[in-house]
């Protein structure tokens, strides 16, 4: 009997283990997703050693790639600051395109609202003195400008033209102490001349101290002269102020167009009339 | 014609960037006038037969550049210049202060004969507040701009021998 147990101990204990091994599996499919206190007891076991041993066992690769063999990561860096460097130029170059397209969107649109020929010049110069407020334009005789036409830009009334070259024109801006053009308050009709003061405000004078107007009332365009068309924008109303005497009343207008940054704009070919 | 040819690139370059590039930086008051420097650079430091014309001429370019009067810079360069040039040879016009502190007053006697001129001849009665208002800082930038042609070392070619 011992013999024969003998003979086939270790197949049976194959089978034993086999059988066990399947019991242990089966009885554990119903909860395969949870780990017993087997899995559990190996994971406590191992996950405070297996964090090191991978950090010692990955140190020799990563003092090669990190510290002997950079070129390949210096060579990747200036490639990378490369393409940086290129991509901030055209997102630069994209935002300088989308405010040109804006500019001469709103330029257009004022186009639209004129109904003369118009010609659109870029602003290739400003005065060289702080006390006059001139601007120098790239268009002049040969595209059809003469002195003392009306300017344009996207907000409004810029100022007119003088001393017009075959190819450069110079502009008088509404803000210049030698400007001077009709005005009238939208709103109630009263009428003025604006004239420049010099800096980025303007005054209307000549307004009858009995004529109504007040803060935010926006200046336009009389006619009267013959050099702007009626209705183009000059500026809004910031300040009133009626002295005890005197018959007209102090109006200081802030101008609808910002003339110190002006890139783009209109002159009207409207000649003058003498 | 080298030595005009060189001086023409000067004020080309100067004009240049007076117009287009310094308004885009700079506030109004605060932009320097380059042509009353180069005038005053040259009423110390050149020949007479080079130096009238050229302030003249100076004045006139600047007059074409800036305002609607022409001959209202050239009137007033040419003044200055006529007053610099009698006193120069009673001055040490190779002293760096100097040459500031004449720049700092043909500043203000340049501003002065202009709004003498434009108050007798023209109709700009608002003038008065605003150049006075921007005066000080545009002869402030312009010792300023006299301090940096005076350090220039280039600069001292043109001067002449005690």
């Amino acid at each position: 009997m011992f013999d024969l147990l003998r003979k086939y101990l270790l197949s049976l204990l194959v089978t034993i283990g086999l059988l066990v091994a399947l019991i242990i599996y089966s009885l554990n499919l119903p909860d395969a997703r949870e780990a017993n206190w087997v899995e559990r007891a190996v994971g406590s076991i191992l996950s405070p050693v297996l964090g090191p041993v991978k950090w010692l066992g990955t140190l020799p690769d990563r003092i090669w790639h990190d510290y002997l063999n950079l070129v390949q990561v210096r060579r990747e860096n200036m490639k990378l600051r490369e393409d940086i460097k290129t991509l901030n130029q055209s997102l630069v170059a994209a935002g300088e395109l989308l405010q040109e397209h804006e500019r001469l969107k709103r330029l257009l649109e004022m186009r639209k609202t004129v109904h003369e020929p118009t010609v659109a010049a870029a602003v290739i110069g400003e005065d060289v003195a702080p006390w006059f407020r001139t601007l120098t334009i790239d268009q002049g005789s040969s595209s059809g400008i003469s002195d003392g036409m009306p300017v344009l830009a996207a907000g409004g009334v810029v100022g007119q033209t003088i001393k017009v070259t075959p190819n450069s024109s110079r502009v008088l801006l509404l803000t210049d102490h030698a400007s001077g053009i009709a005005g009238i308050i939208q709103r109630s009709r009263a009428r003025g001349v604006v004239k420049g003061k010099g800096e980025a405000v303007c005054s209307l004078e000549f307004t009858m101290r009995e004529e109504d107007v007040t803060v935010g009332d926006l200046v336009v365009t009389s006619g009267v002269g013959g050099v702007f068309a009626k209705g183009l924008p000059i500026g809004t109303v910031t300040m009133v102020k009626k002295g005890q005497y005197g018959i007209f009343q102090s109006v200081a207008i802030k101008p609808a167009v910002s003339t110190a940054h002006l890139e783009e704009v209109l002159v009207v070919l409207r000649a003058p009339r003498e | 014609m080298r030595a005009f040819l060189k001086a023409l690139c000067i004020v080309v370059a100067v004009v240049a960037f007076q117009s287009a590039v310094l308004p885009h930086y700079l506030e109004p008051a605060f932009k320097p006038d380059l042509l009353l420097v180069l005038m005053v650079f040259l009423a110390l430091r050149a020949e007479t037969s080079v130096s009238l014309p050229a302030a003249y001429g100076l004045g006139l370019l600047k007059d074409c550049l800036s305002g609607i009067y022409l001959g209202l810079n050239a009137f007033s360069f040419l003044v200055v210049y006529l007053v610099l040039k009698s006193v120069s040879e009673r001055l040490n016009v190779q002293s760096c202060l100097l040459f500031v502190l004449t720049v700092s007053a043909a500043t203000a006697a340049s501003a002065a004969i202009n709004l003498l001129l434009l108050l007798v001849f023209s109709q700009t009665p608002t003038l008065f507040a605003a150049l006075l208002n921007q005066l000080l800082p545009h002869l402030l930038v312009n010792a300023f701009v006299a301090s940096l042609v005076a350090a220039v070392p280039g600069c001292g070619s043109l001067r002449t021998s005690p």
